[in-house]
């Protein structure tokens, strides 16, 4: 059963709804962010892709829009053979054979990290509770939280709670699993777990797309890199071609900041 | 009567109900500030204040006003037995402990770093909050008091049974002078809601306007 | 003083008033909490007529005393409809709904604290917006509104204190009719008012105790 996860994406004119924080100068003005201008991208099964650039360059939200979280636009998106942007789709369904991980965690507050991870594989999938106590406990020995088992998300880690936050998106075994910056929201000290855990996800194999900021763990784990600046794809390549010798400018400008820094970085710890 | 002559009749107890709403706010204002800084600022809270709140919390306003008018109005006529003087007395105190609370969120969202820096520049205490705290509490809690006093205007419907001749009085009245259970009691909620919607209306504005101008 | 209360009728009618105050609040509350849901959701999802409904609904019954709405409730609203209903059921009903517009409120800002995260977690693990409201957003929210809902509860068992006068023999009812034969005015009240106290407090204690219990760490209801 070898199926292949083609998701074309063509989203023109993705206009992101007014954000405010952001027009400093003019207090209340409403400027039009476009986050995803004719972005086109492919995943298959079994690849591994991360998508890079500046803050603020869309990144999240065109990641966003691949599980249709939100709503792109203009264009298509495609999971295996199913268009998802035609109206009258279940998004419900898809979304359930999607992963996704955010930024922020977002884990159930009032569940215990059991509990996260039980609750879609028994109201989507409608699984019995010892089915579902099951498949939930394998994940989470995956990510390897099984001490935090019945803990509320307000007494874990940032760390811990993250790779919950993993444990229930892959729980249901997904097709594809996204990942919207999993370790920026965690202290330094922390992001470590969680690169660990994708280092393990990766060597299983499963179908990542991440976007992150974490440029040793793309060295080592991305097969692909996608630079993503201003709403556009600007570049793509293997990581050898951004860190040895990027084609584009905006690439190398971005590339050098961001060595400087993580080399800065790396000699102080 | 007709509806028109009704409406007069209820217009004409408006004022006294806008009194008393007034005149309780203030009382309000008066005890409950302090109050609100003496328990965020005085550990040591006296048994008197804290009954004070559970009190006024935990009695209906009926009950209070039958006690103090029927109860203590023939031993003390001149005040206890005016009308006005209970209802204000009554309304005015358990606004005072409604309002201690709200002074007393208020404060904690002002923070302490500014009592800090009043007494920085050599403030005393009492005067650091005087001059500095009691002008930003009032920015953040023009919410809660608009909605106090929105409160105060429909609880002024409580003194019609100590006979008052407010709106509610009125209007129960014409239930039985024109044998009329429609019109007085329709037309008084009315003439409630168009009291008490501009002032939440207002106070939210004017409270939006001000945090935006201190770049809140 | 006291006399009073060792007056065995007496005894029943205080007895028989803390009933129905009781129960007609508990009703109030309970049903002003579900309805006050419905509201809420009615408010977040609802097109722009609901909307302005919900609105209306929620000015009205929270612009005016509910002194006049039980007026309205036990005399108008018969007159109105030119039907014979059982007063208690429309007192019931007005406690309710005017409970209801308050906690339309409440639940709406408890909502709104955790929603937009929540209903994004919520999707990303495939539930509908429906599941997600049903198993994620409202058991939190349920939690966070619960000191609101407490001093809802407070402020409704005080107006039910308006009874008597529509008819009903409610606790402040039972004092009135103990006052007609006895002499002893500030006795009656005293009591009237601590058996009233006792009560608030009582359950308002409970309350805070279910709430330490229950309450999501780092989360409190933004007041509006």
């Amino acid at each position: 059963m070898e199926a292949r996860h083609i998701y074309k994406t063509y989203g023109s004119k993705d206009a992101l709804k007014a954000r405010e924080g952001d027009a400093k100068t003019c207090i209340g003005a409403k400027s039009v962010i476009e986050a995803a201008k004719d972005v086109s991208l492919q995943i298959r099964k079994g690849d591994i892709k991360l998508i890079f650039g500046p803050s603020g360059s869309g990144k999240s939200t065109f990641l966003r829009c691949m599980a249709m979280l939100d709503i792109p636009d203009k264009g298509e998106i495609y999971l295996g053979d199913e268009c998802l942007t035609i109206p009258g789709v279940d998004l419900n369904k898809a979304r359930a054979r999607i992963g996704f991980v955010f930024q922020h965690i977002y884990l159930f507050r009032h569940l215990t990290a059991l509990g996260n991870v039980e609750l879609a594989l028994r109201q989507v999938f409608k699984l019995s509770k010892d089915e579902a106590r099951r498949r939930a406990l394998d994940a989470l020995t995956e990510v390897k939280v099984t001490d935090c088992v019945n803990k509320y998300p307000s007494q874990m880690s940032g760390g811990q709670a993250q790779r919950v936050g993993i444990a229930r998106a892959i729980a249901r075994n997904p097709d594809i699993i996204l990942l919207d910056e999993p370790t920026s929201a965690l202290d330094p000290e922390l992001t470590g777990e969680v690169i660990d855990t994708l280092r393990d996800l990766a060597r299983e194999g499963k179908t990542m797309l991440i976007v992150s900021h974490e440029m040793p763990f793309a060295r080592e784990v991305a097969e692909e890199m996608i630079f993503y600046d201003e709403g556009t794809i600007v570049e793509t390549g293997p990581p050898s071609l951004f860190f040895n010798a990027p084609n584009t400018d905006r690439a190398k400008k971005f590339m050098t900041r961001i060595i400087n820094r993580t080399t800065r970085e790396e000699m102080n710890v | 009567m007709d509806v028109w002559q009704q409406f007069i009749i209820l217009l004409e107890g408006v004022p006294l109900t806008l009194s008393i709403s007034i005149v309780s706010f203030l009382i309000g204002i008066v005890v409950g500030l302090p109050i609100a800084f003496i328990r965020v600022y005085e550990k040591e809270v006296s048994f008197v204040v804290d009954a004070y709140e559970k009190i006024f919390r935990g009695v209906p306003e009926i009950v209070l006003l039958l006690l103090f008018y029927f109860g203590l109005g023939p031993a003390f006529p001149s005040t206890f037995g005016n009308a006005f003087f209970v209802a204000a007395f009554v309304l005015g105190l358990r606004s005072g402990a409604n309002q201690s609370q709200i002074y007393r969120g208020a404060i904690r969202g002002v923070g302490d770093e500014q009592m800090i820096a009043g007494m920085s520049i050599g403030l005393s205490k009492w005067r650091a909050i005087w001059h500095v705290m009691v002008p930003q509490v009032f920015n953040f809690s023009t919410a809660g008091l608009g909605s106090e006093y929105a409160l105060l205007i429909k609880d002024s419907a409580y003194v019609y049974v100590i006979g008052l001749a407010e709106l509610m009085k009125r209007a129960i009245e014409l239930k039985y002078s024109a044998n009329d259970v429609v019109t007085p009691f329709v037309l008084s909620a009315l003439l409630y809601i168009a009291i008490t919607f501009p002032i939440a209306f207002w106070l939210d504005r004017w409270g939006n306007r001000r945090k935006k101008k201190l770049g809140l | 003083m006291f006399e009073f209360l060792f007056n065995p009728m007496y005894q029943t009618w205080i007895v028989q008033g803390l009933i129905l105050t009781v129960e007609i609040t508990l009703f109030g509350v309970l049903l002003g909490l579900v309805l006050g849901t419905v509201l809420a959701i009615g408010d977040i999802y609802g097109s722009k007529p609901v909307k302005a409904a919900i609105s209306v609904y929620a000015e009205f019954f929270r612009g005016s005393p509910l002194f006049v709405q039980l007026f309205l409730a036990v005399y108008t609203v018969p007159a109105i409809l030119n039907v014979r209903v059982d007063h208690a059921v429309l007192a019931f009903l007005v406690f309710g709904l005017n409970s209801a517009g308050y906690q339309k409120g409440y639940m709406k800002g408890a909502m709104e604290t955790i929603f937009d995260e929540q209903m994004q977690a919520g999707l990303s693990v495939g539930m509908s917006k429906i599941q997600t409201l049903r198993h994620v957003i409202l058991p939190q929210a349920y939690r966070i509104v619960i000191p609101s809902w407490t001093n809802e509860f407070c402020s409704l068992t005080k107006s039910t204190a308006t009874l008597s006068f529509v008819g009903f023999m409610d606790l402040v009812g039972a004092g009135r009719s103990i006052l007609i034969n006895n002499m002893q005015i500030l006795p009656v009240w005293i009591v009237v008012g601590v058996i009233y106290f006792v009560w608030i407090t009582a359950f308002s204690k409970v309350m805070d105790i279910v709430y330490e219990k229950k309450k999501i760490p780092g989360v409190e209801l933004i007041m509006q």
